[in-house]
């Protein structure tokens, strides 16, 4: 067929390409498409005053006037694919992730924030406050504030608990805070500023199970031998002046953000594009040496006076220039030779995690979230006959 | 005051089924699917997925109201597949992908685990 020999060469061509490109997009169709549809498909190019090309071109029919067959394909999309972890300290995590649409690593984020759980402060039994931190009913800004302080306890030891069941060590975990400030003898005070730390934790249950109706069957040293604390020691609470007193118990239950957000397990995890500086043409001689001074490390200038050439150097490593570099390529002295632009299906991923999961155990469980709420839908849907109409 | 219970986002209530479909009277081979409980996360996945099958023609998915947590997904196919069928398969793919991201994600972190000597200790 004629389309297919065609195909040939250029394929040869853009695999070759392909390879020197290095950071380009994976999710590669045996590219006959020309060069400019090449760049619509895989780039966003970036602007000055807007961007172009900014949708995901997936369709299957997409390119089907050309002879390009773009529908779904798992072992192409398994070829495509591939996740690097760039770097991991403590609770920070950053990785990059080739291949996927963007409409799923979107769903990942959005799994990570709001329906991935954690144990949060949910009600406040206030013995006693005499501070100037409000604890009414619809000024609680006190029981709001507990409310946020992270906890260091990992939610899948316990269970939800519905309104209508009672609090017990399963579903529960008792917190108290007891503070009075004080003047001292030589005139300092003692307890003026109420910090996380002094949140203790009660693994026997209330103190007044009357009044809460909190009975534990046993105590939960045995359930969370680590014990239970905030994250952060030193989260300021409340500041308390002498003969002020703060008395109360803590009841945290489990829930997921998108209930409220002090139950989301991340600082915030988001999502970049990977950028890419294009040359258009090669800049020579002064225009180059003035692009070089402008983006030191981003371009590197090789040669000098009549026979200077700028090569683009490490694009991950000189971030902060490539809005300058956006800027430049706006500029009518630039414009030729610059391009900013961002490949469409490459992220960086980045997990901030707020204390009570690891990064990575993050990542893993929106995974199998994104996996059942799919199974669900399937289940769903077995109820109609697949043949029928 | 009138805001719904936060539970009821995700809970389907009694009697109520997950997925419901009523094909399309004037329109050969489209119909739609309304999904209780589910929102934007599963939408766009499935309405993106949906697109890359070629027998689908039209997909499309909206969220009527808010607070009212049920989604409609809309399809219609060129006859070889029914809607159904597509999105059977749409979602089965999804499955798929998830999970190979899910086993490269695993065996990135053993890389790090063998390579740089374990995962870094949590700061607190």
């Amino acid at each position: 067929m004629g389309k297919t020999k065609k195909a040939a060469q250029p394929k040869a061509a853009a695999d070759e390409k392909k390879a020197a490109a290095g950071d380009g997009p994976s999710t590669s169709y045996d590219t006959t498409l020309p060069e400019k549809l090449e760049l619509a498909r895989t780039r966003v190019v970036c602007g000055t005053d807007m961007n172009l090309h900014t949708t995901s071109t997936i369709a299957a029919s997409q390119w089907g006037s050309l002879g390009v067959d773009a529908s779904f394909d798992m072992a192409r999309f398994k070829q495509d694919f591939s996740i690097d972890i760039k770097r991991y300290e403590g609770d920070d995590m950053e990785f990059e992730m080739k291949g996927v649409s963007c409409a799923v690593a979107n769903s990942l984020r959005r799994i990570m924030i709001s329906e991935t759980p954690t144990m949060a402060i949910e009600h406040v039994y206030i013995v006693n406050n005499t501070s100037v931190i409000q604890d009414e009913a619809s000024c609680g800004v006190l029981s709001h504030r507990l409310g946020l302080v992270p906890l260091k306890v990992d939610p899948r030891l316990f269970q939800y608990k519905a309104k209508e069941d009672a609090p017990s060590e399963q579903n529960t975990i008792v917190l108290k805070l007891k503070v009075e400030c004080r003047r001292l003898p030589n005139g300092a005070m003692e307890n003026d500023k109420v910090y996380s730390r002094d949140l203790i934790w009660l693994p026997e249950g209330s103190e007044m199970p009357d009044e809460t109706s909190c009975r534990f069957a046993s105590s939960q040293e045995a359930l969370v031998p680590d014990g239970v604390r905030p994250v952060h020691d030193d989260i300021l609470i409340a500041k308390l002046r002498p003969g002020q007193a703060i008395e109360l118990e803590c009841h945290c239950t489990k829930g997921v953000g998108d209930e409220h957000a002090k139950w989301s397990p991340v600082a915030t995890t988001w999502y970049r594009l990977m950028p890419e500086l294009a040359l258009l043409q090669q800049p020579r001689g002064q225009i180059a040496e003035e692009l070089a001074e402008q983006l030191p490390g981003l371009l590197q200038l090789s040669g000098s006076g009549e026979n200077a050439t700028v090569a683009v150097g490490d694009v991950r490593k000189h971030d902060k220039l490539l809005e300058k570099a956006r800027r430049l390529s706006g500029e009518e002295r630039y414009a030729p030779y610059l391009q900013l632009r961002k490949i469409k299906d490459h992220f960086i991923f980045t997990i901030e995690s707020a204390g009570a999961w690891r990064p990575h155990e993050l990542f893993q469980y929106a995974v199998e979230v994104m996996m059942s709420k799919c199974d669900k839908v399937l289940e769903g849907l077995q109820a109609f006959p697949q043949r029928s109409f | 005051m009138n805001a719904p219970d936060r539970q009821e986002k995700f809970v389907v209530p009694d009697g109520v089924k997950k997925v419901a479909f009523q094909p399309d009277t004037k329109v050969a081979n489209a119909g739609s699917f309304v999904i209780q409980r589910e929102d934007h996360t599963i939408g766009n996945l499935v309405r993106m997925q949906l697109h890359r099958d070629k027998n689908v023609v039209f997909a499309g998915y909206r969220i009527p109201h808010p607070l009212e947590y049920q989604m409609v997904v809309k399809v219609q196919t060129n006859g070889k597949k029914t809607p159904i069928q597509a999105v059977h398969s749409a979602l089965e793919d999804l499955g798929n992908e998830v999970g190979d991201i899910r086993t490269k994600f695993q065996q990135q972190l053993e890389q790090l685990n063998g390579g740089g000597g374990g995962l870094p200790p949590p700061p607190y």
